[in-house]
């Protein structure tokens, strides 16, 4: 066995004892780091916790009680609580909030401004949004895409991978065999939005996809992507 | 509520929408309180994780985006890897822990789909191929956090000698499961 072959099996059984949760609290903080750097040991993690996954049909369901959920909102939803009390225009808490939400192109529900709980049942569930994962096998970029139908914006959260240095990202649609359509530059930064026009709104509903490409700082100088694929996907809708 | 359903809440609980985060909590929170309750055997505590569980699920939903496990199963994980966590990092380790806690696994509820019974069902069957003892040992560690130190000195035998035998199991469990 060589060196690297000993090192692959290492790594997976090391992937196997943290998800069995056999390792000491020391061992575990460190493979969860890892978890968290290295995308290829990261795989090996989450392809043990599907093949244990069904032993978890041995945990036994257990309502919770009312108080949990009640101290969960408390310790998650400061600023909707505080929409109840007066001077919540002047908190920069809930401008943060506020900021953050408009940033991922999100309507904030009655609820928040109204009562803190005011869900109604298919009250938001009409507008017509797409959500893509895009990911790619060789490179570790990933971003969750949002696209919402009514307002033409595509949300882009950033989940793992850095951009190579001197190298934008530049979002494509792509349509069946046309060229892909530049979306343009994805600005840096964990949650951003990009406009699109009514035509390539048509094109997503069609069901074109997403894909992302490494190009120069700037975008594509020729307007057809020149970079490699680092990540795509599909729209499906929700 | 069928898995597509979760993960259509999970990923509009990414977009930060709170009453898709309520719905989540309304569907899933049983079935993680469970993980927290088996393994944490402390009602209290079990109650604190729940709520540092989804904190976690509320900030990193987006993560599930990247990930290719089921929805429930995602969601158990962030439970299961939360619960042992806080398990592992207790002030007085072991030593009340003594006996083994034997909870039966309960019948699976009307809404387990025939695919999970199918690969329950081939699970127990590969573990089932392990011996008693060591197949035991997987159980313990997967239902109830057993650590290595913990299951070395319920089976009383040397610690290195446990971790070679459950490694030897999980490799073995593998080779099962992907026949």
């Amino acid at each position: 066995m060589t060196v690297e072959e000993q090192n692959g099996r290492d790594d997976d059984l090391v992937a196997a004892e943290y998800v069995l949760g056999v390792l000491p609290a020391e061992e575990r903080a460190q493979v969860s780091r890892r978890i968290d750097d290295d995308r290829a040991f990261a795989r090996l993690v989450e392809e043990w916790e599907a093949r244990l996954a069904p032993m978890a049909e041995g945990f036994a369901p257990v309502p919770p009680p009312e108080t949990v959920k009640a101290a969960l909102d408390e310790r998650l939803f400061e600023t909707a609580h505080a929409a109840r009390k007066p001077g919540l225009w002047e908190s920069l808490a809930f401008w943060r909030g506020a900021a953050v939400a408009a940033l991922l192109g999100l309507v904030i529900v009655g609820g928040l401004a109204l009562n803190g709980s005011g869900w109604r049942p298919g009250e938001q569930d009409s507008r017509l949004r797409f959500v893509a994962s895009l990911t790619h096998d060789d490179s570790d970029v990933r971003y969750l895409a949002v696209y919402d139908d009514a307002t033409r914006d595509v949300a882009l959260s950033h989940v793992s991978g850095e951009r190579p240095q001197g190298r934008d990202f530049e979002l494509w649609a792509i349509e069946g065999d046309e060229p892909p359509i530049s979306l343009g530059v994805i600005p840096s930064g964990a949650s951003v939005h990009i406009s699109l026009s009514g035509a390539l709104g048509e094109a997503l509903r069609r069901g074109a996809v997403f894909a992302i490409t490494a190009e120069p700082l700037g975008g594509s100088p020729s307007g057809a992507p020149t970079g490699p694929v680092v990540a795509a996907g599909d729209l499906r809708d929700i | 509520m069928t898995p597509d359903e979760i993960t259509k809440l999970i990923f509009r609980t990414a977009l930060k929408e709170r009453a898709a985060f309520d719905l989540l909590y309304r569907y899933t929170s049983a079935k993680l309180f469970g993980v927290c309750l088996r393994v944490l055997q402390d009602r209290a505590e079990a109650e604190e994780a729940l709520q540092e569980i989804y904190v976690k699920i509320w900030t990193k939903a987006d993560r599930f985006a990247a990930s290719d496990l089921s929805p429930i199963s995602w969601l158990v994980a962030v439970a299961r890897n939360h619960a042992i966590d806080r398990l592992r990092t207790r002030k007085a380790p072991a030593g009340e822990i003594d006996e083994a806690t034997d909870i039966a696994d309960p019948a699976p509820g009307p809404e387990a789909s025939a695919v999970a019974a199918g690969e329950k069902r081939r699970i127990d069957m590969c573990l089932d191929e392990l011996e008693t003892e060591r197949a035991k040992a997987v159980r313990g560690a997967y239902l109830d956090g057993d650590s290595y130190a913990e299951l070395a000195e319920r089976f009383g035998v040397p610690l290195n000698t446990m971790r070679t035998w459950l490694r030897r199991s999980l490799l073995k469990l593998r080779e099962c499961l992907e026949q």
